[in-house]
């Protein structure tokens, strides 16, 4: 009877251990995606300026937007923000370049320039890959929290006081499309 | 891309005339063929005669005579079919290659090299038994491609205890893609999510040999394919929803197991045939149009896997 229950009472504990392991690497997990995603957003923010810089020369009708990207990119760099902050920045700079890059369309000449050329297919792979990184986060989160909701994870998780994360969404405004006329105009 | 309808054109003016003259060749061969199979029926039966002559009891000298011919006609229908077989690829498959895309070489005697087919990691055992033929390769559009027939077997064991596995049969092919990417991300066709659901999604997990399990958004794919990657975040820059779309949609059309990796900024598709491909009927007439179609259809469907999976959309870094 007696090694009955201590049987009983270890592979309870091992379970335990188990999940308890489980939920610690999917926290982590998440923690490791949203710095790779960070590194990419960094890695955006570094080719703003040779972007303006090329641009500028052409599109005189676009100053303001090209004003306001220099100033987001100073925003991002210089402070210190938290994740939220950072979500809700990438999702502005993504709408603006989106409208910088169609706008493009519109100079024949900065089409047949190199540099601008090369700077739009650098462009667009950034964009792919921090695409691809929001994605691979939010199936992270979508691990940690499958795991902090459902049973029997959930007890643990309750104990260990963890909660369920946001995902990298984009906001209402974001949502709208990219109107380029409205952009080009400001 | 070339329509069934131009092929059929393709075929009244252009095959039809060679397909004539093969014939005539085909109809020789199988003579020949007959003839030596006689001979060698005859030479069965008069061994058996003196078998039986001989008094001896033993069953395995009735069967010897019949599995040595069985062995010899095969092997001599091999050699004597040799040059049948190399004239209607040279002359039928190769036109067929240069209907589909002007630029595509086509080499009957080649095929995509072991160390190539081991590269795409796609299967995890390591063949000792490798073999294929009939190579196409050469440049669509801005995509270089090359695929061929492969047949990768593992024998294991010698003697009693010999015993062969298929690792894979059908058509290997290898693609430039149109992204720079470092690691590697295999996509095979998810037989353990069928069966079991969440908890195949669980045993997935635990295949370490595979690298990381990565569980993408698009649940159409999802249910058809299983994706393992070095690198999660890699994964999804390469498996865009577009183009995990597309790989639906390509399954759908080739209706059979395909499997894909992405390797070195390469991609692999491996599209699983239990028939031979591109292999004249010896025994039947060449004047058929089925078959031929079967083999501009098995062509149609290499080649255009760079329009399926919209390999010639270049506007990343890679040109």
């Amino acid at each position: 009877m007696l090694t009955a229950a201590i049987i009983i009472v270890v592979v309870a504990l091992l379970i335990f251990v188990f999940i308890y392991n489980g939920l610690i690497a999917k926290k982590n997990r998440v923690k490791s995606v949203f710095s790779s995603v960070d590194v990419l957003l960094k890695k955006r923010y570094d080719l703003l300026p040779q972007l303006v810089a090329t641009v500028k020369a052409y599109m005189q009708h676009e100053r303001g937007v090209l004003a306001e990207i220099t100033e987001m990119r100073a925003k991002a760099v210089s402070q210190k923000l938290s994740n939220d902050e950072q979500v809700d920045l990438d999702g502005k700079v993504t709408r603006m370049l989106g409208g910088i890059l169609v706008a493009a369309e519109n100079y024949p000449d900065l089409k047949a320039n190199q540099n601008f050329l090369q700077l739009q297919r650098a462009m667009n792979e950034i964009e792919e890959q921090i695409s691809a990184a929001r994605r691979a986060y939010n199936a992270a989160v979508t691990d940690y929290n499958n795991a902090v909701e459902m049973f029997p994870t959930n007890l643990a998780a309750r104990l260990m006081q963890y909660r369920i994360k946001k995902f990298f969404e984009i906001s209402p405004q974001q949502r709208e499309a990219v109107d380029a006329g409205k952009l080009l105009q400001s | 891309m070339k329509t069934l309808k131009d092929f059929e054109e393709f075929y009244n003016t252009s095959l039809a005339a060679d397909l004539e003259v093969l014939e005539q060749k085909r109809r020789q061969l199988v003579r020949k063929l007959l003839i030596i199979g006689a001979a060698l029926l005859c030479a069965v039966i008069v061994v058996i005669f003196l078998v039986g002559r001989s008094q001896s009891d033993a069953p395995v000298l009735f069967l010897l005579p019949i599995v040595a011919a069985a062995a010899v006609g095969g092997l001599i229908c091999k050699v004597a079919s040799k040059n049948y077989v190399a004239e209607f690829k040279s002359f039928v498959i190769g036109k067929i290659v240069r209907f589909v895309d002007e630029d595509l070489i086509y080499e009957p005697n080649s095929c995509v090299r072991q160390s190539t087919f081991v590269l795409s990691k796609i299967f995890t055992t390591e063949p000792n038994r490798y073999k294929g033929d009939d190579l196409v390769h050469g440049k669509v559009g801005a995509t270089r491609i090359m695929f061929s027939e492969v047949n990768a077997e593992r024998v294991t064991g010698s003697g009693r205890n010999r015993h062969r596995y298929t690792i894979f049969r059908g058509l290997f092919f290898v693609g430039d893609f149109n992204k720079n990417f470092a690691g590697q991300t295999i996509v095979i066709p998810d037989t353990a999510e069928l069966l079991f659901g969440r908890i195949g999604q669980t045993l997935q997990s635990l295949n370490v040999f595979r690298g990381q399990l990565v569980k993408l958004e698009d649940p159409e794919f999802e249910k058809d394919f299983v994706v393992y990657g070095s690198d999660q975040i890699e994964a999804r820059y390469i498996l865009s929803t577009s183009l995990m779309q597309r790989m639906v949609e390509f399954r759908k059309k080739a209706q059979r197991d395909v499997y894909f990796s992405f390797v070195g900024s390469m991609v692999f598709v491996a599209i699983s045939y239990k028939r031979g491909l591109f292999e004249p009927r010896i025994f039947r007439t060449a004047l058929d149009f089925e078959p031929i179609r079967e083999h501009f259809e098995d062509l149609q469907l290499a080649v255009g896997i760079v329009d399926d999976l919209n390999l010639n959309t270049r506007i990343w870094s890679k040109e």
